[in-house]
């Protein structure tokens, strides 16, 4: 595998607001995202509360913006998408930019997206791709999960705390450029230096408890990166705030020889934006990295002595690694490991 | 690209699907189960631990979504399965559980009825070692009266 991946752009609307700098800055103040949802009707909900944008947005227009922010002016050519569909509502998620190669892997969907772009790119099969990826909190995600009672009754997210109650929901629309390092037209804002996708094998919805299936695809990172997990600067974790998942996570950071890499859940601030939030979680992972502070984990109460993680709390930590981690993982026992370096 | 075993549903105007516990409403889950227990069950030998799940439907779970989009109009009662199931990703994992499939688990949704995105997120995850075969699963729901669902499903490995 001889070619580098760069990012050479990148643009994303969050509970924060419109651009990185509003995403950086709202994770950097350590202050959630998370208020009453006034977009829809959450009257006969446990839980009344998300990280939206004001007013009603469309998921068209906003990846129409990011996609054009990231591009900016270059063709939109090798889309890969990441995006809920909602076909009762008419909103077939394959239709909504047909040429795009569309991912609906639930909460690792982007991060396949960056995954197959960076390797389609690294062998040689393209020299620039787009990756783009949205969700918008809306009625029918929202009483699902709310029924499935995944969503946090005390109205906040606390990733490896003692007392975490569940997840809470965010939008997130975001969009990235990746070009081949020996062909970038732009200066890099960081390298995808490793990818790695490894399944669980273990059941519907609940993820592997040893973490081992999740430690696969960081090791499989690893060694595409060609680095030791000593050499990682930073973990911006999955770190949904749900019972099992963050043991689950805990337990694939120590089995990788990662446990001691500092960790946050940034979903703690911008919240859970399914399909999409990968995307949100690299973005703010390169610019954590370039900004040289690494962003606090919300909402800690108490440390779990199963969730043993070098976590991030109170405040951000300044620090400059040469590389990150992001993980995700999702319904189905799927599991992503994206490595970032440092321009 | 190499394939190894394949099978379809239905395979007859009488084709039956069995239900599948733990999924309720819909026939995307079903039918995705049965066409890889077909698929594998005809396989030899039976696929190693390195074999991707690769989900792809241009419909997605329609009736499933159709389900939750008429409980939240009609302010009714969504119960906790329409969770568990609203997502590929689900099936695929109860799938990868069963037949001990540890590759990555994949959903795709092309804009038309077409396999060609499976096969080509198969050849990546071959090319950078992340599985060695995939399981490549296509449900299509029916989106109108008179219509029929229909499934396939076709494991592979590269060719190298």
């Amino acid at each position: 595998m001889a070619e580098s991946v760069a990012i050479t752009s990148m643009a994303v609307a969050s509970a924060y607001g419109h651009g990185c700098d509003a995403l950086l800055h709202g994770v950097l103040s350590g202050k959630p995202a998370f208020a009453p949802v006034t977009r829809f009707d959450v009257s006969a909900r446990r839980v009344g509360v998300a990280a939206a944008l004001a007013g009603a947005p469309s998921l068209r227009t906003l990846l129409e913006e990011v996609i054009g922010q990231a591009c900016n002016g270059e063709p939109v050519d090798n889309l890969h998408l990441a995006i809920h569909g909602e076909p009762a509502r008419g909103h077939f998620a394959g239709r909504l930019f047909p040429l795009a190669r569309t991912y609906t892997s639930a909460c690792v969907a982007a991060s396949q997206a960056v995954a197959d772009a960076a390797s389609s790119i690294a062998h040689g099969f393209a020299t620039r791709a787009v990756v783009a990826a949205g969700y918008l909190v809306e009625p029918d995600q929202f009483a699902l999960f709310d029924a499935g009672r995944a969503l946090a009754a005390d109205e906040a997210v606390r990733p490896f705390s003692l007392g975490r109650k569940g997840i809470l929901l965010g939008d997130g629309v975001a969009a990235i450029v990746l070009e081949a390092g020996s062909a970038a037209t732009r200066k890099p804002l960081g390298w995808v230096r490793g990818w790695g996708r490894a399944g669980d094998a273990y059941h519907v919805v609940q993820p592997r408890p040893d973490g081992s299936g999740l430690a696969r695809a960081v090791e499989s990172a690893l060694r595409k990166a060609a680095i030791t997990p000593l050499e990682l600067g930073y973990v911006n974790a999955h770190g949904s705030g749900s019972a099992q998942s963050d043991v689950a996570e805990a337990n694939a950071l120590r089995l990788a020889g990662a446990a001691d890499v500092p960790v946050s859940s940034t979903k703690s601030l911008h919240g859970q934006s399914l399909e999409a939030s990968p995307l949100v979680e690299l973005i703010t992972t390169v610019l954590a990295m370039r900004e040289g502070q690494l962003p606090a984990t919300a909402g800690f109460l108490q440390a779990d002595p199963e969730c043993p993680v070098n976590l991030i709390v109170d405040e951000p930590l300044a620090a400059k690694p040469r590389y990150a981690l992001s993980l995700n993982s999702a319904f189905g026992g799927a599991n992503t490991a994206l490595i970032v370096g440092a321009p | 690209m190499i394939t190894l075993a394949e099978s379809h549903w239905p395979l007859s105007d009488v084709d039956t699907v069995p239900a599948l516990a733990g999924f309720v409403e819909s026939s995307f889950s079903p039918l995705a189960a049965e066409v890889a227990r077909r698929c594998l069950g005809s396989a030899t030998p039976k696929p190693g631990p390195a074999t991707a799940v690769i989900i792809v439907s241009s419909t997605g779970d329609l009736a499933t979504a159709r389900a939750t989009a008429r409980a939240v109009d009609t302010r009714g009662r969504l119960g906790p399965l329409l969770f568990f199931q609203a997502v590929p990703n689900a099936v695929a994992g109860y799938i990868a559980a069963k037949w001990n499939l540890q590759g990555p688990v994949v959903c795709l949704s092309p804009a038309e009825p077409d396999l060609a995105d499976g096969f080509a997120v198969a050849d990546l995850l071959f090319r950078d070692g992340d599985a060695n075969q995939a399981l490549i699963i296509s449900v299509e729901q029916a989106q109108a009266e008179g219509e029929r669902d229909t499934a396939r499903a076709v494991l592979v490995k590269g060719a190298v």
